[in-house]
């Protein structure tokens, strides 16, 4: 394929990213993650393996997560996507960044993104997850460093945290 | 005095909240106006002549700015161990994926698009993909200057090992092999490359040896290495993947070639083709002993895979032949080795370093050995095990060793003893079955030989007027808590928070020339350092509180953040005011140098290269899927002696880590290459540790203390990963009598062990014909 042809797909698209609505022209096969980053400059979403394996790109999608590397932006449409840099406000943590924090759960950092995206479905729950349900919960994301112990920890503590909020 | 305030607390790491907001800026988040997209064109052949390369039609893609082949390189070989390295293949390439050209374009899908325009008109020869029959006569030579393919060998021997072995009442010999391993960092490989009119250099390069690989960097460009700045950016993950790496230079010659500044990121499938994975070695060891079950003398022999050039792999294989004789006292020992070249990408180093694949095999034969003398596995490593205060048989020094300690509390945490009774009566071939197992280890806390020039550490502290201190030390943190407890000894040092400490990233411009982040070394050394260095700022700060308060620094006295004369008191933001309006704005600097306690090995590789060396012993427990081969960890116990515990939260984040890797490495991993070519290239085939894949954990970390380390501590993260193969094989065996002597365990490997043993073994024929 040439240059232009991959251009000559371009179309215009606007989707609601942690609340903003937010406007530009992309191939529309562009990956959500890549148009995330590249065009929006919202680097925290992380591209771990471009093919829906490590979920380092997980983002919110009408509060399902999503690996952002396989959904093209076009398919987005209406919903709300949410990243990274949404969770929790100005000054304030998000339950889930207070619980990280706690615990150290994280070393290099760059699978997290992801994982707290991902951790983001536990919250809503009535109950706690028990920690077997949250090792369940994140059969999805990688993570090189830690163990999952503390992220798991860290999981099941936001829980508390975000009840008592 | 009270105790330290900052020292031995679990608090959060000092960059935590970039990691949870997503504001850390790793390399491909880095993007810098004018910034040029890079793409590498690869050898589509495993070894050939390569006879020309035709790059017009690339030149022609819109975007493209440059299309570079060797030619255009500066045309020299080097490299850190050998001179195999080139920047771009010249007249050969020696394995699949070796660099041929390389693209920069204003836009990567030009850049991509250019790539695939290449033409190389490569003349295919025989290659060669086994170490052992690379050594072997008429295997086809991957460097002509280099007949026999011999990339590096390495011999030590001590005392008179075969008068030893005469004496021995048992000799155990036995084969084991360990695998490829790819790092599997999150994050990519990525590099950015700026060039300067005035011929310098500003690479930024997530290599945690900065240094060392900018004195490759500068022979290999031509140039000093003051004219190459290295700029460390947040590193998402290495494990020795990430030290000298030829991706810079290609993005240096593309970016002075095009005066702009060059970007090259992998995505996971070049990452992981192209990988410099953790070297192959087929290990022989034999090791005699007495009746009484002392260990008299040891025998190695090692192959392995150097790759087409050489990388780290010689240090590697020099580990894998000689550390284990600062674990175990053998008294008498030989070991050879030889590294080979094939054509296969190269190998380098990962965490470990040749230490856990020699102890993969060793731990093994010591659980053979009580097995053969009715000796109980923990004591007959009591009786064997260096001890605090030994010298070794190459001149190592224990300063500190709580490894009997750790022995005695793994076996009571795990209550070995009674689990065992349980799992020898159940051992069998079928069905599932449980067992447990033990093994020890120890690492370095730093290696003297990798950079004599700057053994030790040194460290600047800097503390402006509001009371912002940023620390400066040559070794980057890769993730694992590093900036924190330097943080925290610094904070301890001059009585101020961990929220007002800055650890400013290594860039050559700023921070001290250091050997780096490798060899476990940063906590002992950079520690010391940056414990050195605030001491120095304090004293400052010191002189200048008594000079205001007209007293003695002797009789300051400091509570938190707050220094106190008498009724008087000042906060260290308020004494960080007073200091900079006393001096004209003058931030306080505080210097610091730490020389270790080493020694450098001589010719005979005799010393002691490293200041202190960490102990650990791991209890695994596994059960075994006899239908279908599958082993589980099930409960996994881990003792450490690392001294001193700066930071526990951290210290077990690093413990439960590198279990999940040992762990990962015992059962899953394995970089299937087929012909050179590397066939499980992504996380769906090439399988790590999901969280579902690990076992519950127990840590614990002795009392202990070292001398040379800061506040006692020494070097953890390494330690942590060296027994957990053998503990896995060791439970294993354990389960169903059988040794696996190759690694990975995986099912494939283990059903075909299983249904060999069946097939032996007269007991499961009568088992079977009840059934
Ligand atoms: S980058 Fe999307 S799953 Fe790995
Ligand atoms: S913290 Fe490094 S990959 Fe998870």
């Amino acid at each position: 394929m040439t240059t232009a042809a991959i251009h000559e797909g371009s179309m215009p698209v606007t989707i609601t990213v942690n609340g903003r609505t937010e406007k530009a022209e992309v191939p529309g096969l562009t990956p959500l993650g890549d148009f995330l980053r590249e065009k929006l400059g919202l680097t925290g979403t992380k591209l771990g393996c471009r093919a829906g394996d490590c979920g380092s790109c997980t983002v919110l999608v009408d509060s399902v997560p999503v690996a952002s590397c396989l959904m093209p932006v076009a398919q987005v449409g209406e919903r709300a996507v949410a990243t990274v840099e949404g969770l929790g406000g100005e000054g304030d943590l998000h339950p889930l960044q207070e619980a990280f924090r706690n615990n150290n759960a994280s070393q290099c950092g760059f699978c997290i993104p992801g994982i707290l995206m991902a951790a983001t479905a536990f919250l809503d729950r009535a109950e706690p997850p028990s920690r077997a349900e949250v090792v369940d919960g994140l059969s999805g994301n990688l993570c090189r460093c830690t163990g999952y112990e503390s992220i798991v920890s860290a999981i099941v503590e936001a829980h508390t945290l975000n009840r008592e909020a | 005095m009270s105790g330290p305030a900052w020292v031995g607390q679990g608090i959060p790491q000092v960059d935590m909240l970039d990691k949870l907001r997503g504001s850390t800026k790793y390399i491909a988040d880095i993007s810098v106006s004018g910034m040029l997209h890079a793409v590498i064109v690869r050898s589509p052949v495993a070894h050939g002549r390569l006879h020309a390369v035709d790059v017009d039609r690339a030149k022609k893609v819109p975007g493209v700015r440059a299309v570079l082949t060797s030619a255009d390189t500066p045309h020299r070989f080097f490299g850190p161990h050998a001179n195999d390295w080139e920047i771009l293949a010249s007249e050969k390439v020696r394995s699949f994926g070796d660099e041929i050209a390389a693209i920069a374009a204003t836009t990567l899908d030009a850049a991509r698009e250019a790539a695939a325009l290449v033409t190389a008109t490569v003349e295919e020869l025989p290659a060669v993909f086994d170490a052992r029959e690379a050594l072997r006569d008429g295997a086809p030579t991957v460097w002509e200057d280099r007949p026999g393919n011999v990339a590096n060998s390495f011999q030590i021997s001590r005392g008179n090992v075969e008068e030893a072995f005469a004496k021995a009442d048992l000799v155990v010999t036995d084969r084991y092999s360990t695998n490829q391993i790819y790092h599997a960092y999150l994050e990519p490989i990525g590099v950015m490359a700026e060039y300067h009119p005035s011929g310098s250099y500003t690479l930024t390069v997530p290599s945690h040896i900065p240094y060392k690989a900018r004195l490759t960097y500068a022979g290999a460009l031509g140039v000093r290495p003051d004219q190459i700045r290295i700029v460390v950016p947040p590193i998402g993950g290495s494990f020795g993947a990430k030290y000298e790496m030829i991706e810079p230079l290609i993005a240096a010659v593309l970016a002075r070639d095009t005066g702009r500044p060059v970007r090259l990121v992998y995505d996971r499938e070049e990452d992981a083709l192209i990988a410099r994975s953790r070297p192959p070695f087929w290990f022989h060891h034999r090791i005699g002993v007495t009746a009484e079950g002392m260990f008299i003398a040891r025998e190695t022999e090692v192959v392995g895979t150097a790759g087409s050039r050489v990388f780290w792999s010689p240090a590697v294989l020099a580990t894998a032949i000689h550390r284990v004789d600062s674990l175990y006292n053998f008294h008498n020992m030989a070991g050879t080795g030889a590294l080979a070249y094939t054509n296969e990408a190269p190998t380098t180093c990962m965490r470990g370093f040749g230490n856990a694949e020699s102890l993969f095999g060793i731990e093994q034969m010591i659980d053979e050995i009580g097995e053969k003398l009715g000796i109980d596995p923990v004591e007959l490593r009591q009786r064997n095990a260096v001890r605090e205060g030994e010298t070794t048989l190459h001149g190592w020094h224990i300063s500190s060793s709580k490894l009997p300690e750790c022995l005695e509390r793994v076996k009571e945490v795990s209550d070995l003893d009674n689990q065992r009774r349980e799992t020898r009566k159940q051992r069998g071939l079928t069905g599932v079955r449980r067992g447990i197992g033990v093994a020890i280890a120890h690492h370095v806390s730093g290696y003297r030989p990798i950079l004599a020039d700057y053994d030790g550490s040194s460290a600047i502290v800097h503390a402006t007027s509001g009371g912002r201190v940023t620390l400066f030390v040559g070794e980057p943190d890769i993730g694992q808590g590093q900036a924190t407890v330097l943080s925290q000894l610094a904070c301890d040092e001059l009585g101020c928070s961990p929220d007002d400490v800055n650890l400013q990233g290594v860039d050559s411009a700023l921070s001290p020339d250091a050997v780096g982040t490798l060899a476990s070394r940063a906590t002992t050394m950079a520690g010391n350092a940056v414990v050195a260095a605030a001491r120095s700022a304090r004293q400052k700060l010191d002189a200048l509180l008594a000079d205001h308060w007209r007293t003695t620094p002797d009789r300051l006295h400091r509570e938190g953040e707050v220094v106190h004369f008498g009724e008087q008191s000042l906060t260290f933001r308020e004494s960080m005011a007073l200091y900079a309006a006393s001096n004209c704005g003058l931030p306080l600097l505080g210097e610091g140098v730490h020389r270790p306690a080493t020694q450098m090995p001589d010719k005979d590789k005799y010393g002691n290269p490293s200041a202190a060396y960490p102990f650990a012993a791991h209890v695994a427990e596994v059960e075994v899927d006899c239908d279908s081969g599958q082993i589980r960890v099930t409960r996994y116990w881990a003792v450490h002696d690392s001294g001193t515990i700066l930071n526990p939260s951290t210290a077990r984040g690093q413990v439960v880590g590198a279990i999940a890797q040992g762990v990962g490495w015992a059962l899953m991993e394995d970089v299937k290459v087929d012909l050179g070519r590397v066939r499980n290239p992504n996380f769906l085939d090439y399988r790590i540790p999901g969280s579902g894949d690990m076992p519950e954990t127990y840590v614990e970390f002795v009392d202990a203390y070292e001398p040379n380390g800061p506040h006692g501590a020494k070097s953890l993260a390494e330690a942590a990963i060296n027994p957990v193969t053998a503990a896995i094989a060791n439970a294993f065996h354990d389960a169903t009598g059988i040794r696996c002597h190759d690694l990975p365990l995986a099912p494939e490997r283990i059903w075909e062990l299983l249904t060999g043993a069946r097939a032996q073994s007269p007991a499961h024929d009568a088992e079977e014909a009840l059934i």
